[in-house]
């Protein structure tokens, strides 16, 4: 098992690497004139060259990359160009606001994904699985931003029960952070859902029909307990969508973020891409893979737990 | 901007079958809650926008100046100002008895202090390029002394370019992030959410309390139009800065719906001289490129109407716009391809033109105008930033362009003074304008305005520019709310938002 997690941290740090000096190289490219975003259009000429020597852009590309990477491979991200406030400090301020969303989505399609998929696989073609088998494909269809100007129209302008926009911090209000948060996390949960519980339902119909599960009934087993054991052998595929799902979120979250105006990393990807803000655009980069690469790995670990023939690979 | 529109306009069906026809009755607001285009660019007025940062900014600053429906600068905390004969000097009279948020008192040497931190400001500095010094007189009077006279510069600092800070913040360095004004709220920092939603409360013991009816504000910057829209429909905003798109729900919803010009939109010709390339220094041809385009029709089409058809730089209805000139360039393609054969390009020319996302509406319509004329387009792409950045380096542009409602200013930002979009104002090289605007600029009063409008004539018939039409800004307001928009300004300032009743 520790070969098996020393050769994922080994592989999610050269990714790491690889995407940080793409990215750095990348953003350069793309802007070509940073100070332009940043100072406005009535900026002088020499004060967009103070700027340019302040944030050490004057500086050969590669002295300027080895800097940043040196100072970003001891945790610590740079400044804002912007407001010269620690790219640590707005990234820890702004994700917990994504995350939020994020998380509490995955929850959502954690938990109604596998009641679903469950119920459907456990009796396939039954009215009920017809039932949610059509609602996938209709939510499936759908544009997620279509739902959740739904969500808004009934649950925030219709009957008012949660804010159409805005985000409230739980140190503020702790009931007034779950409410603005749930229309954001049911729209990104919702097409989640869909794939977790088609993915889970098919995996527990082949479960159901292994020869062990009916073994595991001729002995005279409990439902519930033969349902648990078909979970855990089904399990895995739809722990592995559910982790993709998860990424997926968090890239889905900008969409999210900006229809429900929350303050999270998608505005402030956005923000700073029109700025010409780049140590903001690479520390997000950074801290970006780090969860994805922190989410498979859990994800493998998890697999290994549930699998062990996983371990081997 | 297309999914902006496609957003809107799902919006708009969802909203229309979900929320019904009847307008939703408010109790008189004591509070105000804007839903704003843009989070606040920095709450360091030296590097603050004019544009959308309007609210924030009023809600904690006071300026020296500020400027009226008309564009008219009016006294705040400069109470009366008088030049010199020669325009060189400006003696300003400062308001007493005012303090900033952190006990600071505002006296001529914070009014010193501040006017050297806006001079040298990236953002602020535009307003006092001319100035040379400034000196404090006595505790409540100071002389702005300027190199060559400056008639923009008391606009440009009512615009949004004389907010006062306390000297103590401006030393500390720390405005960026914590603003320090003697304005007539608080910005409440518990309450706020950074790019979310910010809180203010009402400063008790306001020297100007009368003109600031609310007890509390709250603007929300929410860059998705749907988003503000929807937070209208909830309550949760009570002033939106609207989408066109939008309009007839919100006549339904009762609302108070207002709107003024706030942009030209058409082409910027850089090179009026032709010496990148040579058709455009032909006016024929310029003028060709102001009668192939359908002004009416692009407004209506993809404007949402909203806007005014006229080929002049200077806003619809104000000082300097002449609508007699509108009929100078009715749409007529044929006139089009007769004065570019009577140029010697009758079969167009080849040229190169910046594009970036903000600007893709438009795209199509020149592309299919010019396909009309056999002038063949190569776009380069490129983002915004890049776009102000490179795109003075083409012949020509599409633009969309603030303006002013201030003839002089308008005069000097459009043609005679460097911008963004006029790299190299070439009105000197044509010798008939220069002497028109120099004149102008020269004059005082009525007779400037006259002779403004005089330049503005020659500049039409010149295509100096091709104009197709004026878009407007729109905002929609509960009935209790009444939002008065202010040519200069995209989101207007606290002062011109007030209760109906």
């Amino acid at each position: 098992m520790i070969g098996f997690i020393v050769k994922r941290l080994v592989a999610g740090i050269v990714l790491l690497l690889a995407v940080s000096i793409g990215t750095f190289f990348l953003a350069h490219a793309a802007i070509s004139d940073p100070t332009a975003g940043l100072l406005g259009t009535t900026a002088t000429p020499a004060q967009r060259a103070a700027l340019s020597a302040k944030i050490g852009l004057d500086r050969p590309l590669m002295v300027q990359f080895w800097d940043w990477f040196g100072s970003a491979m001891a945790g610590d991200l740079g400044i804002s160009w912007r407001n010269f406030q620690s790219v640590n400090k707005q990234i820890a301020i702004k994700l917990p606001v994504t995350l939020s969303v994020v998380a509490f989505a995955t929850l959502i399609t954690a938990i109604v994904g596998t009641i679903f998929g469950l119920i459907a696989g456990l009796r396939p073609d039954s009215l009920f699985d017809r039932i949610i088998k059509t609602v996938s494909v209709v939510l499936f269809a759908l544009p997620g931003f279509w739902v959740s100007l739904v969500l808004v129209v009934w649950f925030a302008i219709q009957l008012k029960w949660f804010p159409a926009v805005g985000y409230v911090p739980p140190a503020q209000s702790l009931g007034g952070w779950l409410r603005s948060i749930t229309l954001p996390a049911f729209s990104l949960a919702l097409g989640a859902i869909v794939v977790v519980a088609e993915q889970l339902r098919n995996e527990v119909i082949a479960v159901n029909r292994q020869d062990y599960v009916r073994t595991l009934r001729s002995r005279g087993l409990s439902r519930g307990r033969v349902t648990l054991h078909i979970l855990r052998n089904a399990s895995p595929a739809a722990l592995t969508v559910l982790a993709v799902m998860f990424v997926g979120l968090l890239s889905g979250a900008i969409v999210v973020e900006a229809i429900f105006s929350l303050p999270g990393i998608g505005q402030l990807t956005n923000a700073s891409s029109q700025n010409g803000d780049i140590p903001i655009l690479l520390g997000i980069t950074v801290v970006s893979v780090v969860f994805v690469i922190i989410v498979n790995f859990l994800l493998d670990i998890a697999l290994g737990w549930i699998n062990p023939k996983v371990r081997v690979r | 901007m297309n999914q902006f529109r496609a957003l809107a306009a799902l919006s708009f069906v969802v909203a229309t079958l979900g929320a019904g026809a009847a307008a939703i009755a408010q109790d008189a607001p004591t509070d105000l809650s804007i839903g704003n285009f843009l989070d606040v660019t920095s709450w360091d007025p030296s590097l603050a926008d004019i544009g959308f940062d309007g609210p924030y900014l009023s809600a904690v600053y006071d300026p020296l100046v500020a400027l009226d429906v008309t564009g008219k600068p009016i006294p705040v905390l400069a109470t009366a100002w008088s030049y010199s004969d020669d325009f060189l000097t400006l003696t300003m009279d400062l308001r007493a008895g005012v303090t900033f948020s952190d006990g600071v008192a505002f006296d001529a040497q914070a009014a010193a202090a501040n006017l050297n931190y806006l001079k040298a400001g990236a953002r602020s500095g535009e307003a006092y390029l001319n100035v040379t010094g400034i000196t404090v007189v006595d505790a409540d009077t100071i002389e702005i002394a300027l190199g060559e006279r400056d008639d923009t510069m008391l606009y440009l600092m009512g615009l949004g370019r004389s907010y006062m800070a306390s000297p103590a913040a401006i030393a500390a360095g720390t405005l960026v992030t914590a603003p320090v004004g003697s304005g007539p709220y608080l910005l409440d920092e518990g309450m706020s959410v950074a790019g979310s939603e910010y809180h203010f409360t009402k400063v008790a013991e306001h020297w100007d309390s009368a003109t600031y009816p609310f007890q509390n504000i709250t603007i929300f910057p929410i860059i998705d139009q749907a988003a503000r829209h929807n937070a209208m429909l909830s309550g949760q905003i009570n002033v939106n800065f609207a989408d066109p798109l939008n309009l007839e729900q919100a006549k339904q919803m009762g609302w108070n719906i207002t709107s003024g010009v706030s942009a030209w939109v058409g082409l910027q010709f850089v090179d009026h001289m032709g010496a990148s390339l040579a058709p455009l220094g032909d006016v024929r041809v310029r003028q060709a490129l102001n009668y192939a385009f359908d002004g009416a029709a692009i407004l209506n089409s993809l404007g949402a109407g909203a806007g005014q058809v006229t080929n002049q730089v200077f806003p619809a209805g104000q000082k300097g716009n002449d609508p007699a000139l509108n009929a100078l360039y009715a749409f007529n393609l044929h006139k089009a391809r007769a004065l570019l054969a009577e140029a010697g390009y009758a079969d167009g020319f080849d040229v190169s033109m910046p594009m970036s996302p903000i600007f893709a509406l438009w795209q199509p319509v020149v592309d299919q105008t010019f396909r009309e004329l056999g002038i063949r387009v190569i776009w380069d792409d490129m983002q915004m930033m890049d776009y102000q950045v490179n795109a003075p380096n083409y012949p020509m542009f599409v633009a969309l362009v603030a303006m002013d409602n201030d003839p002089v200013a308008t005069l000097a930002r459009q043609v005679a003074t460097q911008q963004w979009y006029n790299p190299a104002p070439q009105f000197a090289e044509v010798p008939e304008l220069k002497a028109l605007i120099e004149d102008a600029l020269a004059a005082v009063g009525d007779e400037q305005v006259a002779k403004i409008a005089a330049a503005n004539q020659k500049l039409t018939e010149l295509a100096w520019w091709s104009v197709w039409y004026q878009a407007d800004n729109t905002y929609y307001s509960i009935p209790e709310i009444a939002v008065t928009p202010v040519i200069g300004m995209m989101f207007p300032t606290l002062r011109s938002i007030q209760k109906t009743q």
